[in-house]
C-alpha cells in the first residue's frame, strides 16, 4: 500500500488539531454559558437543570439581599479597589519601565524582583504578608493591607507590558525630540507618553481585572469588611443557591465589558498613534 | 539618547517605589514564613526560641508526607494533559489556521476567560459535576449509564477536569508567542534540506518552542500547587492538597503548622522551577 | 572545495541522447496569490551547470518563480522538469536542489557542525560519513575553527558560508539562490561573488540566482532573465541584454541605455524613421517591419553616442549639459533633452573633448547602433 500524500496528512493533522481545539473551547465556555442559563432559572429551581420555568428572581434576590448575602458592598469595594489598584499599576510600571531603560546598576535583579511578584504564590503572598501585619500590629482592612498586596501582583503585569512596549519603541522619535530643544521631561511628556499610551492602557487593564477578581491575597490580608470574591466564597460556604450563578453572571460579564473597553481604547490608541506616524 | 540618560539617579529614584513595594509585600513576607515556622512555644512573639520541632511533627505524620506526594501526582498530571492540549491548540491557532479573522476569533474565544474571575470559573463547574449534574444527565439521557456516576463532584477527577480548562491558556500561551516568533523561512530551509514535515517538527519547530513549553509548564506547575479555591469548591472538604492544609491550619490558628506547609510547598515550588531551568536554559536558548 | 564532485543522478530520469540534458525546465507556469499574479506563464530551459541569473526589480516574480522551483509554492498552472524528471507537484524534499535563503535561514539552536550536517542526515547517512565530510567541506570553505559556535555568535560574511555549506554539501542538482549576498557588506560582495562563480564553475552545479543587482547579474551569468511584472521580458547572455534590449523595459532597467519612443513615419532599405518628442531618428529594422505610424520604441547605449558626430551620426540631437558624473573609468554626462526626459553620454578615460555643465552639445550616433525594441512598447 502506497503512503499517504503528504498533502493529505497534513490536512489531517489540520482537522484532528483544529477538532481538539474546538473540542477545548466548548469545554472551556459550557460552563460559563451553564452558569449565565442556569442563574435565569425559575424561583423553584435548584443549582442545576431542570430550571422550572426562567424568572430573574435571582437577581431580585440579589438586589433585594439582607446583610447576611448582600454582595451590594462587597461589589462597591472590590471595584473601587481595582481602580485604585489600576492608577496605582500604571504610575508604577511606568516608572519601573522607563528605570530599566536607564539601566541603572543592578537592572537585573531589579527585573527578577519583579518576575518573583508573578511566580510568587498569593497564598504564601498573603499568608506571610498577614503574618508581618499582625508583628507589626496593623489591623487588616480591605483598603489599606489588602491593597497593597493587590498591588504587588497587578504591578509585575503592567511592568512586563510596558517594557514589552518600549521594546519595540523608536529611540530616535525622543532623540529627534531632544535634538529639537526639548528637555528630557517635556521630551517624555510631549513624545514618549502619547506613543506609549496603549501600553498604559494595557497595563490598567492588568491593573482593574487582576485585582477585581484576586481571592488569594485577599483572603489572609482583608479585615471583616470583604471584596466580592470572598463574599462569594463565604456564600458558597453557606448555600449553594442560583444567587451565586446570577452574581458570577453578573461580574463575568462586567469583567468582559470592561476588557472589551480597553481593547477598543487600545485599538483606537494604536490607530490614532499610527495615523500620525503616516 | 533617551528619556532618560543611562545609570543617571533618576533612573534609580524611579525604581525606588516598584522595588521597596516588592520587597516589602512579597520578599519579606515570604522570608518571615520560614522564621515563623521555626517559632517553638504556642504564643504568637517574635520572642519564641527557634527550634525545628514544628517540622520534625510535620514529617512524623504520615498523612501529611502522603499529601505531598498526591500534590505532585496531581500537579504533573495537570502539567502533561494542558502541556498537550495547550501545545496541540497553540500549534493549531498559529500555523494550522490561515485566515487571520479566524485566528483572532478563535484566539479571543481562547483567552477572554483569563479576563474573568478564576473562581467563578471553578463555582461554573459546580453545576456540571453534581450527581444531578450536567454530565449525569447527559450520560443518562445518552444511555451509557442507568444510574448517575458520583465521581465527578467531591472528587479528583472532577477537580482535575475543572482546572484543565482553568489553566490550559497558561501552557498555551508561551508556546503561541515563540511559534509566532519563528521565522517562516527555518520551516523552509529544513524542507528544502530534505526533512519532510514531522522531521522539521521534531528537530526545527519543537526545539525553538521548548522555552516557551518550559515556561508554560512552570506557570501551571505554580499555579497548580496553590490553587486552594478551585480544590475548596468542587473537592468540598474531602479532598486537599499541601495549599488547602495551609488554609486549614490557619483557620485554626496554627500560625506555625500553616508556616510549616507553606515553606514546605516553596521547598516543593523551587525544586520544580530549579527542576524545569535544568532542563532547558531559558536564557541560552532565547538567544 | 574539491571534495563538491556530483554522484551520478539519483533519480536518472531515462535520457533522450539527441537532446542535450537540461537540469531544469520550466513550462509557462503561473502563480496568484489573491488577485495578485506573482508570477504569469514564464518558461525557462537551465542546461547542465549553468549559472543563471533572475534579474528584475522588486515584485516581478523572480523570488516566486524561484520559490516554484524550490517547492515552496506550488504553481497554479504550468510545469517543472528537474533533470527530466516532472516534479511539478511534488514537495521541496523530494526534489533534487538545496536553497540558500536572503537571511541565510540558519537554525538558531544548531551548532555550525549539526547545520552543515542536516542535509545528509536526512539523507540517512551514516554517522560517520557524515561527519567526515562535514568537516571535509567545513574546511574547504575555512570554516572549520567555527564548527563548535551558533549562528548568533557569527558574523554577516561566516553566516554565509556556513548557508552555502549547508546548501552545498548534499551536492544537489540544482542550487537556488535568493539575494544570496544582498546581507552581507558591500565591500565583501565582490570577493564573494568571484568565489561563488569559481565554485560554480568547479562543481558543475546549476546555479540559478536570483538578484535585483545587474552588476551581480551580468557579472554571475551564463544566462540572464529579465523579468517584469510577472513575465520574462528577456532571456540571453548579458551582451544580448546589454547591446540588444528587446524591450523599452529591459533597455530602461539596464545601466547606460537612453531609451526613446516614438511612431514609424518611413521606411526603406531596411531603415526606420522614428519621430519622437525629441526629433526624427533613423532605426534599423528587425524581421518584419513595423506599420507606419505604429507605436515602437529603441535605444542607444551612452557610450556609443559622441560629441562630435559627422557624417557617419546622422541621429543628432542638440542638448543642454547638466550634469558630469565619474564611475570609475567613465565620465558620464547627464543631457536635458528637448521632451524633459534625461540623456546619458559616456566617455572612457581621458578623451580629449570634454563637455562642460551648461554647456550647449551637439550628440550624435551611426544609424547601426540604435536597437530597435521587438517587444511592444510598454
Amino acid at each position: 500500500m502506497r503512503a499517504l500524500d503528504y498533502r493529505t496528512r497534513s490536512r489531517i493533522t489540520a482537522w484532528v488539531l483544529g477538532a481538539l481545539t474546538l473540542a477545548f473551547l466548548a469545554y472551556q465556555w459550557l460552563p460559563i454559558f451553564t452558569l449565565g442559563v442556569l442563574s435565569f432559572a425559575g424561583p423553584t429551581g435548584g443549582t442545576t437543570f431542570p430550571m422550572n420555568g426562567t424568572s430573574f428572581h435571582w437577581y431580585q434576590e440579589l438586589w433585594r439581599a439582607t446583610v447576611m448575602n448582600d454582595f451590594k458592598p462587597p461589589l462597591l469595594r472590590s471595584t473601587l479597589l481595582a481602580l485604585a489598584c489600576s492608577a496605582t499599576t500604571v504610575v508604577l510600571s511606568v516608572m519601573a519601565a522607563q528605570a530599566m531603560r536607564g539601566q541603572f546598576r543592578g537592572h537585573g535583579w531589579f527585573f527578577y524582583l519583579l518576575l518573583l511578584g508573578i511566580m510568587a504564590p498569593g497564598i504564601l503572598v498573603g499568608f506571610g504578608f498577614a503574618i508581618m501585619m499582625r508583628l507589626l500590629g496593623v489591623e487588616l482592612s480591605w483598603d489599606t493591607t489588602t491593597f497593597l498586596t493587590h498591588v504587588s501582583w497587578t504591578l509585575p503585569f503592567g511592568f512586563l507590558t510596558m517594557l514589552a512596549i518600549f521594546n519595540r519603541f523608536d529611540k530616535k522619535l525622543e532623540e529627534a525630540a531632544l535634538t529639537l530643544g526639548a528637555s528630557r521631561i517635556v521630551a517624555f511628556r510631549r513624545v514618549t507618553f502619547p506613543l506609549i499610551l496603549p501600553g498604559v492602557i494595557g497595563a490598567g487593564l492588568f491593573g482593574f481585572s487582576l485585582s477585581y477578581d484576586e481571592f488569594p491575597r485577599s483572603m489572609f490580608t482583608t479585615g471583616p469588611d470583604m471584596t466580592l470574591p470572598l463574599a462569594v466564597m463565604a456564600q458558597l460556604d453557606r448555600q449553594l443557591t442560583p444567587e451565586i450563578y446570577a452574581v458570577g453572571t453578573a461580574t463575568t460579564f462586567f469583567s468582559l465589558f470592561a476588557v472589551t473597553m480597553c481593547t477598543f481604547a487600545f485599538w483606537a490608541m494604536r490607530r490614532q498613534v499610527q495615523g500620525r506616524n503616516s | 539618547m533617551s528619556t532618560i540618560r543611562v545609570r543617571s539617579p533618576a533612573s534609580y529614584w524611579l525604581a525606588v517605589p516598584a522595588a521597596v513595594w516588592m520587597l516589602g509585600v512579597v520578599v519579606v513576607p515570604i522570608v518571615l514564613l520560614v522564621w515563623v515556622s521555626l517559632w517553638s512555644g504556642r504564643a504568637f512573639s517574635p520572642a519564641s526560641p527557634l527550634t525545628f520541632d514544628n517540622y520534625a511533627k510535620f514529617f512524623a505524620n504520615p498523612t501529611y508526607i502522603k499529601l505531598i506526594g498526591s500534590t505532585v501526582v496531581h500537579t504533573a498530571t495537570l502539567m502533561a494533559v494542558t502541556g498537550v492540549l495547550g501545545y496541540c491548540i497553540a500549534y493549531f491557532l498559529v500555523v494550522k489556521v490561515r485566515s487571520p479573522r479566524w485566528r483572532l476569533v478563535l484566539f479571543l474565544a481562547f483567552i477572554v476567560p483569563f479576563w474573568t474571575s478564576t473562581l467563578i470559573r471553578a463555582i461554573a463547574w459546580v453545576p456540571f459535576l453534581g450527581v444531578n449534574g450536567v454530565i449525569n444527565q447527559t450520560l443518562m439521557f445518552v444511555g451509557v449509564t442507568q444510574s448517575p456516576i458520583e465521581a465527578f463532584l467531591y472528587s479528583r477527577a472532577g477537580i482535575t477536569m475543572a482546572q484543565v480548562s482553568l489553566y490550559t491558556m497558561l501552557a498555551a500561551g508561551p508556546v503561541v508567542y515563540m511559534l509566532n516568533s519563528i521565522p517562516p523561512q527555518l520551516r523552509e530551509a529544513a524542507m528544502t534540506l530534505k526533512a519532510a514535515p514531522f522531521t522539521v517538527f521534531r528537530r526545527i519547530i519543537f526545539p525553538l518552542t521548548l522555552p516557551g513549553v518550559v515556561i508554560g509548564q512552570v506557570l501551571v506547575f505554580l499555579n497548580v500547587m496553590s490553587d486552594f479555591a478551585t480544590v475548596a469548591t468542587i473537592g468540598g472538604n474531602k479532598h486537599a492538597l499541601l495549599s488547602n492544609l495551609v488554609m486549614l491550619f490557619y483557620e485554626s490558628s496554627q500560625i506555625r503548622g500553616a508556616s510549616v506547609v507553606a515553606v514546605m510547598l516553596m521547598l516543593c515550588m523551587l525544586v520544580g522551577v530549579v527542576v524545569a531551568l535544568r532542563v532547558v536554559d531559558i536564557r541560552r536558548l532565547g538567544a | 572545495m574539491d571534495a563538491l564532485t556530483r554522484d551520478p543522478p539519483q533519480n536518472a530520469a531515462v535520457q533522450d541522447p539527441a537532446r542535450p540534458q537540461l537540469d531544469l525546465e520550466l513550462r509557462g507556469i503561473r502563480k496568484r496569490f489573491g488577485g495578485f499574479t506573482a508570477v504569469d506563464g514564464v518558461s525557462l530551459k537551465v542546461e547542465k551547470g549553468q549559472f543563471v541569473c533572475l534579474l528584475g526589480p522588486s515584485g516581478c516574480g523572480k523570488t516566486t518563480t524561484l520559490r516554484c522551483i524550490a517547492g515552496l509554492e506550488e504553481p497554479d498552472d504550468g510545469g517543472i522538469l528537474i533533470g527530466g524528471k516532472e516534479v511539478t507537484r511534488d514537495p521541496p524534499w523530494q526534489r533534487d536542489i538545496a536553497m540558500m535563503f536572503q537571511d541565510f535561514a540558519l537554525f538558531p539552536h544548531m551548532t555550525v557542525a549539526k547545520q552543515v550536517g542536516f542535509g545528509l542526515e536526512m539523507l540517512k547517512k551514516p554517522k560517520a560519513e557524515i561527519a567526515k565530510r562535514v568537516q571535509h567541506v567545513l574546511k574547504s570553505f575555512e570554516i572549520l575553527e567555527l564548527a563548535e559556535r551558533k549562528p548568533a555568535s557569527l558574523s554577516g560574511g561566516q553566516r554565509q558560508r556556513v548557508a552555502l555549506a549547508r546548501a552545498m554539501i548534499t551536492e544537489p542538482r540544482i542550487l537556488l539562490l535568493d539575494e544570496p549576498i544582498g546581507a552581507l557588506d558591500y565591500s565583501l560582495r565582490e570577493t564573494v561573488m568571484l568565489e561563488l562563480k569559481l565554485l560554480q564553475q568547479r562543481t558543475g552545479i546549476s546555479f540559478i540566482w536570483v538578484t535585483h543587482d545587474q552588476n551581480e547579474a551580468f557579472s554571475l551569468g551564463d544566462l540572464v532573465v529579465v523579468m517584469n511584472h510577472a513575465r520574462i521580458e528577456q532571456q540571453g547572455s548579458p551582451e544580448d541584454i546589454l547591446q540588444r534590449p528587446a524591450t523599452a523595459f529591459v533597455a530602461g532597467f539596464v545601466q547606460g541605455n537612453n531609451v526613446f519612443r516614438g511612431k514609424v513615419v518611413g521606411e526603406g532599405a531596411g531603415v526606420l524613421s522614428v519621430e519622437t518628442a525629441a526629433g526624427t531618428f533613423r532605426v534599423p529594422a528587425i524581421g518584419t517591419p513595423p506599420v507606419l505610424g505604429s507605436d515602437v520604441s529603441f535605444s542607444v547605449r551612452a557610450e556609443q553616442l559622441t560629441d562630435a558626430p559627422t557624417d557617419q551620426h546622422p541621429n543628432r540631437l542638440t542638448v543642454q549639459c547638466t550634469t558630469v558624473e565619474y564611475f570609475g573609468a567613465v565620465r558620464r554626462h547627464i543631457f536635458q533633452r528637448r521632451d524633459g526626459e534625461l540623456l546619458k553620454y559616456d566617455q572612457f578615460g581621458a578623451h580629449a573633448q570634454r563637455v562642460a555643465v551648461g554647456q550647449t552639445a551637439v550628440l550624435g550616433w551611426q544609424v547601426e547602433d540604435s536597437v530597435l525594441h521587438v517587444g511592444v512598447a510598454r
